[in-house]
């Protein structure tokens, strides 16, 4: 085993093709894809978004319809046992959590580098996962 | 490690550091209150007229004595109507059987029912615009204003249709089976597929920005600003403490929109409706109560919308009172609606636009004339004394002498409601700019005009409104002219197979 095989690797997805495209590398670093944890951050809804009003939408309905797509796009047999994982909140607070938690050895995320004005108000995702992850970051350039 | 625990604390109360802003800043409000009347309040209220003056040169200047925006939204609203073939008047009895609930088919993609996306953005329309909105008008621009608001919501019924199909068609739904739709999608994607990209892009962020500056302006300020103005009259710990309104009204906005205690806005927003019933039935008391006068009432209405009496402006200046008081209140064919109604679970854009034709209906033709009725009927409009909400106020209470305090309950409970459903269609347009993850960024903002709102004067507050709703209009309308052919192809297409029998009826 070298230092380029890890045991649990923390791949964030925002469903954007680039964060998919992520996948690829970060399965190179393990041996099973069950070694690959995979996490989408949903964002708080406003109170008055017409499903919140009206209960008809709430965190776990959004969670089961995010892992449903998760599942739909991962369903190639090169992704069989893949962890799939669904949180609510600010996403980069909820990636340094879950790596944590799951103590990944390595987060591989991609730079959108399309952040712009939210660049300006908060910086990017990865620049915050890079600053406060308790383990190595691997940042995919396009 | 240390910075970032200090920072997740502050991201996760950030209800505290906006309580801590408002008690802070308003203790000293409170100091300076008591010693001056020119103290930060009238700083407050000096620099924003400034601003609002310098504005109101760029948005309204004049075409033919009418102001250009509008003008904008008549000659939409005739477009539209002529253009849709009337869809306002023959959608009528198919819009209220959508609503009864005969097509819904719970297994689209959607957020809601047809009734619940109505009722939504009709939280978001009825509010101070249907009460102090409509005195307004009368005042500036005498009885005949009336006549005119209401052929205004008539005819805007079509816009409201236009843009709220489009919102559906163009909305996008995510992942998690959230919508999420309005102007800003329609521009860039339809105007998109019309080989229109940039322009379409353009427009968008227009509208985006327009609509934050219209939920911190008509969503917001004037609505603070006017029910204080009713609160202040029947509740003695406020009046000329108009300080301690707002930080008490921006508290429990930030508690629902920053703090997420959800269960306030649920209570507001299921208060409505029994509100609307209440005050309609009152108008209707009122106007029965004085039944010998009714039809000599709608004879100065008439009269006066096109020979009116001393107003600014004659014929012209009615008019423009009636379409601009319309289309603050029913927002046709400013295009927020559209954010609301695009989360109505159904594979039909056409049938959700149908069913938001009722709004300006409901909202201007049958609320707003309600109030018109009553202020003309008392007489109460020739006073000069009472502004806005006030004069509202006045009238009911001449024949229902306790009826301000109910009023004022109504009052407060539309403005909270509305306030709280035009921070969601702001915070939508701030997410299409910056993205999801700086919304608090803007909930923090349109708290800060909650209080701004409750202690500016009304003349610079309804400047400021106006200009940002109605300004919201440009980059919308715009749009739904070029996406309109596309409307009407997917309209003839929908009446064609609802008249041969085809739709599916579940109910």
């Amino acid at each position: 085993m070298t230092w380029l095989q890890k045991n649990r690797v923390l791949v964030p997805i925002d469903f954007s093709e680039e964060s998919f495209a992520a996948l690829q590398p970060a399965r190179e670093f393990v041996q099973e894809p069950s070694q690959l944890y995979v996490l989408h951050i949903l964002s708080h809804l406003h109170p008055a978004e017409p499903g919140v009003v009206w209960n008809t939408i709430d965190d776990e309905t959004r969670k089961k319809h995010a892992l449903e797509a998760l599942h739909e796009r991962l369903k190639d047999s090169e992704y069989q046992g893949v962890h799939l994982a669904i949180l609510v909140g600010d996403p980069s607070s909820k990636i340094i959590d879950y790596a944590q938690e799951i103590n990944a050895d390595l987060i591989v995320i991609p730079s959108h580098g399309r952040t712009g004005l939210s660049r300006f108000f908060l910086g990017s995702v990865a620049e915050r996962v890079i600053r406060f992850a308790h383990c190595p970051v691997v940042v995919l350039r396009k | 490690m240390r910075q970032y625990s200090l920072l997740r604390v502050l991201r996760k109360s950030p209800i505290f550091s906006v309580v801590l802003l408002l008690v802070v800043s308003g203790t000293a409000l409170a100091a300076e209150e008591t010693t001056a009347d020119n103290g930060f309040l009238a700083g407050i209220d000096a620099v924003f007229s400034t601003l609002v003056d310098a504005l109101s040169q760029v948005l309204f200047f004049s075409v033919a004595g009418l102001p250009f925006i509008v003008l904008w939204l008549i000659v939409g609203a005739v477009f539209f109507t002529l253009r849709m073939n009337f869809i306002n008047f023959r959608g009528f009895g198919h819009a209220i059987s959508v609503v009864q609930g005969h097509y819904d088919n719970p297994s689209e993609t959607g957020e809601v029912t047809h009734f619940q996306a109505l009722s939504a953005a009709l939280s978001a329309t009825v509010g101070l615009g249907n009460i102090a909105g409509v005195a307004i008008a009368i005042q500036l621009g005498g009885p005949g204003a009336m006549f005119w608001m209401t052929i205004a919501g008539l005819l805007g019924m079509s816009s409201k249709f236009v843009e709220c199909t489009l919102g559906q068609k163009y909305r996008l739904v995510s992942p998690d089976g959230t919508v999420s739709g309005g102007p800003m999608r329609y521009l860039s994607r339809g105007l998109g597929e019309l080989g229109l990209r940039p322009f379409g892009r353009l427009l968008a962020g227009l509208f985006a920005v327009l609509c934050i500056g219209g939920s911190f302006g008509g969503g917001n300020m004037f609505q603070a600003n006017q029910s204080y103005a009713a609160i202040a009259g029947v509740v003695p710990l406020f009046e000329g403490r108009s300080w301690l309104y707002g930080l008490i009204l921006g508290a429990m906005v930030a508690l629902v929109i920053i703090g997420g205690i959800r269960r306030i806005g649920g209570v507001a927003e299921k208060l409505v409706p029994a509100m609307c019933l209440i005050y309609v039935l009152a108008a209707l008391w009122i106007i029965l109560v004085n039944l010998p006068q009714v039809p000599a009432a709608f004879g100065t209405i008439v009269r006066e919308a096109f020979v009116p009496q001393a107003v600014t402006g004659g014929f012209i200046g009615v008019l423009v009172q009636g379409f601009r008081r319309a289309s603050f209140s029913n927002e046709a064919g400013v295009g927020s609606a559209a954010i609301a109604h695009s989360a109505a679970r159904t594979e039909e854009p056409v049938r959700e636009g149908i069913v938001a034709l009722l709004e300006p209906f409901i909202d201007t033709v049958v609320i707003c004339n309600m109030t018109a009725l009553v202020v003309v009927i008392t007489g109460v409009y020739t006073d000069q004394t009472d502004s806005g909400v006030q004069l509202t106020s006045t009238a009911f209470a001449s024949v229902i002498t306790w009826f301000p305090i109910i009023l004022s309950l109504a009052v407060f409970l539309f403005a909270f409601s509305t306030m709280i459903s035009w921070s969601y269609y702001g915070e939508r347009c701030w997410a299409y700019l910056f993205g999801d993850r700086s919304t608090l960024i803007y909930k923090v903002i349109f708290v800060v005009f909650v209080f701004i709102g409750s202690v500016v004067n009304l003349g610079a507050v309804l400047d400021f409104s106006d200009m940002m709703i109605l300004a919201m209009a440009f980059p919308n309308i715009l749009g739904c002219y070029l996406l309109s052919g596309k409307v009407v192809v997917d309209l003839e297409s929908y009446m064609k197979r609802l008249n041969t029998g085809q739709m599916p009826v579940y109910r």
